[in-house]
């Protein structure tokens, strides 16, 4: 009885300090482009992160957490040794930890996620044997691994794209915007809402059939595009520096507009050299209309892209929000799963797993995170809004809508993603449609190195605790 | 705490760019101040001046080599890398122009004779109208930034252009004219004076040529729906 108190201590310490991590070092990732851009200020940052990275955890974080309790190794494998399986999970938070603590100290961009993955893996390929992993679970997390960042550069690449196209194209961005932001919240709010009641929480009678599902989250996406769609109009375009343009009298346009027509006339009445001699002379001409026409409507150019600005700072906020629950969805298993694997054995004596991971234990998890984040993360939150002052919000809102909606799926699927990459992915696919000033792609190198390496060092550093735990407890 | 997020952000270029360019205006500045003084026969003053461009010439090559040093491999940039170069090439050529000019004048106490003043005046102010619009194009990279390149401020850049091209032209057809009194006064003044002001000529329109090839750099950026 001593060593199973001892052990579900260390159980307990070892994973609330992998959820400590994650709310202090990871979390700040997601956040930091939201205070950079000034959409939040420091202190709301770390508010909206407390607040929804919990309640990712709680109401989402079940799936990912199932799959790396018991389904990366097959517990049944320990049903002579069960005591094996309790070490393994321990020696993995403790391998996870101590790597990450290894790696932010020389600066390494290691993903939480993958450390963990790697950590469980290799000490069940040592301990348990080949047949003790779920090999096609395996190459399901790696295929995600892979296809997180890059889904995330497409959503955002499309989404910034679309930005471009409606808004910063029209000859009036505000009122394009102003157009677009119902749409957007929409999606947003659609998503969110399918996510949290398709096959979701059944304690919290969140649990809705699909057809249902969809309709309840085309409500709320509606209902929520309906109050955005009065809101943004209550925003007024600033007039402020004025900027010279040369504007042409309305004299000058109506001739302009005669002289089509009666070129139009001529084309129609030629044939030939003359024909496209005329055609060539129409061509200029509209042209010339064009730029007539846009010297009167365009004379306060420059400050509309600020209101746009301003009002795409709701925008992001929001999808802020969404970034960080799905973040807290996502992460919490890097804790809560072997902890849960771990309490299991040492509470009932067997391997049999629970049904689900226990919500307490989720809300634990979450806790930790907020910890974290309250402890240390709001330093690094900090650091990053300050270096990230070239996101604007439109891009911010394009790379964090896009990194949500891939992590919150990812969720769902109950795929443990690195949420740091996806984000980068997204912001990637924000730089390839134009959207930001200069992006190292070096940067693009180090993540692919530290794939290669963390997988391995999870491995062994838990397969090196594994028998050091073996050794003192027997 | 070096983050991914912070090291994927690089150091964006377009604001250095508007800072090198400021510093060529500087160079091109100077220039006007240069001939006033000409024309004004202060030949010391035209030795403090050519001085004074080859110092802002020096501080503008050593914002060039810095922008040069952070676009080195590996860089997204929302334009093609190799056009931005190569206006900061032609940028810098422009006060390398400037310099060459302040050089020029030292070689020998020139004379604006009145014969050709007035042209002469004209062609300056036509070249350096032409540098005028061409840093203001620069001026609106950051706004062009952050419209991703696209829409109403593209196409009044694209106005800009048209208009470098259009000044360009009169200071090219300005040119032939000063030149064509040149060769009438040819007898009158000596080979290395007459040699002197060819070479001046040639400097000065360069300005407006390399101001218009910027343009067209600037042009080929923009994401227009022709």
């Amino acid at each position: 009885m001593e060593t199973e108190s001892i052990l579900l201590g260390l159980a307990l310490l070892f994973g609330i300090y992998m959820a400590w991590n994650v709310g202090a070092n990871d979390v700040a990732n997601a956040m930091g482009t939201s205070v950079g851009s000034k959409a939040l200020t420091l202190r709301q940052a770390v508010l909206v992160a407390a607040v929804l990275e919990f309640a990712g955890a709680f109401l989402v974080g079940s799936h990912v957490s199932d799959t790396v309790r018991k389904g990366i190794v097959t517990p049944e494998v320990f049903t002579s040794n069960p005591l094996f399986l309790a070490y393994g999970m321990i020696a993995a938070l403790l391998a996870a930890g101590a790597w990450l603590q290894i790696a932010s100290y020389y600066g390494w961009p290691v993903s939480t996620t993958h450390s963990i993955v790697g950590a469980v893996l290799g000490f069940g390929v040592v301990v348990g044997g080949f047949n003790a992993i779920h090999w096609d679970k395996i190459s399901a997390i790696v295929g995600s691994w892979i296809i997180s960042p890059l889904m995330g550069g497409l959503i955002a690449y499309l989404i910034f794209t679309l930005l471009r196209r409606r808004i910063f194209y029209s000859s009036n961005p505000v009122k394009a915007a102003q157009q677009v932001t119902p749409w957007l919240v929409l999606c947003l709010f659609f998503i969110l809402t399918l996510i949290l009641v398709f096959k979701g929480l059944k304690n919290l009678n969140l649990d809705l059939p699909l057809m249902q599902a969809l309709s309840l989250a085309i409500v709320v996406g509606a209902i929520a595009a309906f109050v955005s769609s009065i809101l943004v109009r209550r925003i007024r375009v600033e007039t402020t520096a004025e900027r010279e343009l040369i504007i042409q009298s309305p004299k000058v346009i109506t001739a302009l507009s005669k002289a089509v027509k009666h070129l139009q006339q001529v084309k129609a009445d030629t044939s030939g050299e003359f024909h496209y001699q005329t055609t060539r002379l129409l061509d200029e001409i509209a042209l010339l209309e064009k730029t007539a026409q846009r010297g009167m409507e365009v004379e306060t150019g420059g400050d509309a892209i600020k209101t746009v600005e301003r009002i795409f700072v709701y925008l992001q906020i929001m999808s802020a929000c969404f970034v960080a629950f799905a973040h807290g969805a996502n992460d919490v298993a890097n804790a809560i799963g072997p902890l849960a694997a771990a309490v299991d054995v040492l509470k009932t004596g067997v391997v049999a797993m629970e049904a689900s991971v226990p919500l307490w234990m989720l809300g634990l998890g979450g806790l930790g995170i907020v910890v974290g984040l309250a402890t240390w993360g709001w330093r690094v939150i900090e650091t990053i809004g300050k270096k990230i002052t070239e996101l604007t919000p439109t891009r911010g809102f394009a790379a964090e809508f896009a990194a949500a909606t891939t992590i919150v799926i990812a969720s769902k699927l109950g795929l443990p993603i690195s949420t740091t990459h996806t984000l980068v992915g997204a912001v990637l696919g924000v730089g390839l449609a134009r959207g930001l000033g200069a992006l190292n792609l070096r940067t693009v190198r180090e993540i692919l190195i530290s794939w290669i390496v963390t997988i391995p060092a999870g491995a062994l550093l838990a397969v090196l605790f594994f028998y050091v735990l073996r050794g003192i407890f027997g | 705490m070096r983050t991914i997020i912070s090291k994927l952000f690089g150091r964006s270029p377009f604001a250095p760019l508007q800072f090198h360019m400021s510093k060529v205006g500087e160079c091109v500045q100077k220039i006007d101040e240069l001939f006033t003084a000409l024309g004004a026969g202060d030949y010391d003053k035209i030795k403090t001046i050519s001085e004074q461009i080859s110092e802002s010439e020096h501080a503008a090559d050593l914002a060039k080599d810095d922008i040069r040093n952070d676009l080195a491999k590996g860089v997204l940039l929302p334009v093609d890398k190799a056009t931005l170069l190569a206006i900061l090439s032609i940028q810098d050529s422009i006060a390398d122009k400037c310099e060459d000019i302040g050089v020029v004048l030292t070689m020998k106490k020139l004379e604006l004779s009145a014969a050709f003043r007035e042209d002469f005046q004209q062609f300056l102010k036509k070249n350096l109208e032409t540098f005028d619009v061409a840093q203001r194009i620069i001026e609106q990279l950051d706004e062009l930034l952050s419209t991703s390149f696209a829409g109403f401020e593209a196409e009044k850049v694209k106005t800009m252009v048209d208009d470098v091209a259009y000044k360009e032209h009169e200071a090219d057809l300005l040119q032939r004219q000063l030149l064509r009194r040149l060769f009438e006064l040819e007898n009158e003044m000596s080979y290395g004076t007459f040699i002197l002001w060819l070479q001046v000529f040639e400097a000065l329109s360069q300005l407006a040529n390399l101001s218009e090839n910027l343009g067209h750099r600037v042009r080929t950026l923009l994401d227009i729906k022709v």
